[in-house]
């Protein structure tokens, strides 16, 4: 019935559901160049898959400012608003970190160390999983369904693991005979690497919260 | 005919001021447009003011008898009670202002039915506890249900908007029942109006205060309870209709105002916050003794002062 009455309100909800959608693309595509990068450096194969990150991520920022207008055009109540406005900037760091990993990959020509390529994927497999259950989470946060709770414990788990596997490869970096400079580089890259999984935990709690808000 | 303009600008500032208690807080918080509240409600109030707005007129003009001098008089009286109380900054009731001024009407002729003042005092006592009652079941019983609808955040938003029309329209109705007896009953009293008459009069002027001069209130009533949650602002807003809606029933005219400060005072209860400052729960303690007796002292002064002559000495 409510649909009938709102086309603005379904648009919003569509450029929603498509804004996870391509968020999804991206963390594909970026999980494939960064494998591709482990396998084969600074590849043919890496510079498209880096270029459709991009692409995707470009997107991602034209449905945001599509969905800032309608909010402009006064779009749901003003609660709603800024409750949604405040989670989709959040999420949409993510896609920002992606883009910068492989933007450090390609421009400082990093090439990385045989013995680190394990612990590289296992940081980046589990940190796009806690990413791909926050997409579950927010969709639940929207859908207004139960469960959020345990998404959000899942992708805890998720980050605390991460975060033992990035001390764990600084450290590694720090007693390894590499060269210093690159020791630098790859520093800053684990870093990076491992600010997904942060991301994806703080904006998790911050779903769980706007989800107990809207309890009345 | 010009006898009915004092009453015509009592029904004015009531509308411009009392519109704000019925959807001041989905204007202010730009849940709804101001021109579709402010047509709403003045909609729904001569709606309101013409379908049940008896009951009112037949108590407040059943308080003393009046003569047409006298009905100008009290309407003088509560007007410029109204204004004085609004500049010294109290939350004012346009009821209390108008019987109050009927009461010192009926001390100078020697006539009050006292049952139906006692009926009228009770009720202003009531209207804020009613308020507060009100929206705490309210607040318990839908908040149950709201949390275990199955629907998406975009139809709860949708659902909540439309819940604030729908009780934002009732409390229009509600007011324009329960107040138009404040605008014309002593004109009904004074044999110079109908009931139907006063009813549409009333209704009118009410309406015409909501369209031409309710924005800035409404605008500005909202960030008092900004604090408010939409759920809990739908709440208070169907809570004070339906507390209005029960003492037109009983037909006595109250406070719209009160009920909001009992029904906001509700909220603060089931949430163990505070909503309302102790000072404006004083302001309005204070404004309950001050208002009616200012009105009668005005009203007692101005009838005395027109049988005053000027002799020439």
């Amino acid at each position: 019935m409510f649909r009938f009455f709102s086309k603005q309100e379904n648009r919003l909800e569509d450029l929603i559901y498509k804004y996870l959608e391509n968020f999804q693309l991206i963390c594909e595509n970026f999980e494939k160049a960064v494998f591709s990068c482990i396998r084969e450096p600074l590849c043919e194969e890496f510079n498209f898959l880096k270029e459709q990150t991009d692409k995707y991520e470009s997107k991602a920022d034209d449905i945001i400012d599509e969905i800032n207008n309608l909010m402009y055009s006064k779009v749901l109540i003003p609660d709603s608003r800024e409750d949604i406005m405040k989670l989709l900037h959040a999420l949409d760091k993510i896609p920002g970190y992606l883009e910068i990993v492989l933007f450090m990959i390609k421009y400082q020509k990093l090439v990385i160390p045989e013995k680190f390529f394990k612990d590289i994927q296992e940081l980046i497999k589990i940190s796009l999983e806690a990413c791909e259950t926050l997409s579950k989470q927010v969709v639940g946060f929207i859908k207004k369904e139960t469960g959020t709770r345990n998404f959000m414990n899942t992708i805890d788990k998720h980050e605390s693991h991460c975060d033992y596997i990035e001390k764990r490869l600084i450290q590694k970096t720090f007693t390894s005979n590499i060269d210093p400079f690159v020791k630098l580089q790859l520093k800053e890259l684990i870093i990076c690497m491992g600010d997904i999984s942060d991301q994806a935990d703080r904006v998790s709690k911050m779903v769980n919260i706007l989800s107990m808000k809207r309890m009345v | 005919m010009y006898s009915l303009f004092g009453g015509i600008f009592l029904g004015w500032s009531l509308g411009a001021n009392d519109a704000s208690n019925i959807f001041g807080t989905a204007v202010s918080s730009r849940m709804i447009k101001f021109w579709t509240a402010a047509l709403l409600a003045s909609i729904f109030v001569i709606l309101g003011a013409l379908i049940s707005g008896q009951a009112g007129i037949e108590t407040l003009k059943g308080l003393t008898s009046f003569d047409i001098s006298q009905a100008v008089i009290s309407s003088i009286a509560a007007a410029l009670t109204v204004s004085a109380m609004t500049f010294l900054g109290l939350p004012v009731s346009t009821s209390q202002a108008v019987v109050g001024a009927i009461i010192g009407i009926g001390i100078i002729n020697g006539q009050l039915s006292f049952t139906g003042l006692g009926k009228v005092l009770i009720c202003w006592f009531t209207t804020p506890v009613g308020g507060t009652l009100i929206t705490i079941i309210l607040y318990k019983l839908l908040a149950f249900g709201y949390n275990h609808l199955k629907i998406s955040l975009f139809r709860s938003d949708q659902l909540l908007r439309m819940c604030l029309i729908v009780s934002g329209s009732y409390g229009a109705y509600a007011l324009g029942a329960n107040n138009v007896a404040n605008v014309t009953a002593v004109f009904v009293g004074a044999g110079t109006l109908s009931i139907f008459g006063a009813a549409l009069i009333g209704g009118l002027s009410i309406a015409f205060g909501i369209l031409t001069f309710s924005k800035p209130v409404m605008e500005t009533i909202g960030k008092k309870l900004v604090s408010l949650d939409p759920f809990s602002a739908l709440m208070v807003s169907m809570a004070v209709g339906i507390t209005i809606h029960i003492y037109t029933i009983i037909g006595v005219p109250v406070s719209s105002s009160q009920a909001v400060v009992g029904s906001v005072l509700g909220i603060g209860i089931i949430k163990g916050a505070s909503t309302v400052r102790v000072q404006t729960l004083k302001n309005i303690l204070l404004a309950w003794f001050l208002t009616p007796l200012i009105a009668c002292l005005i009203a007692v002064l101005i009838t005395f002062g027109s049988y005053l002559e000027y002799t020439g000495h």
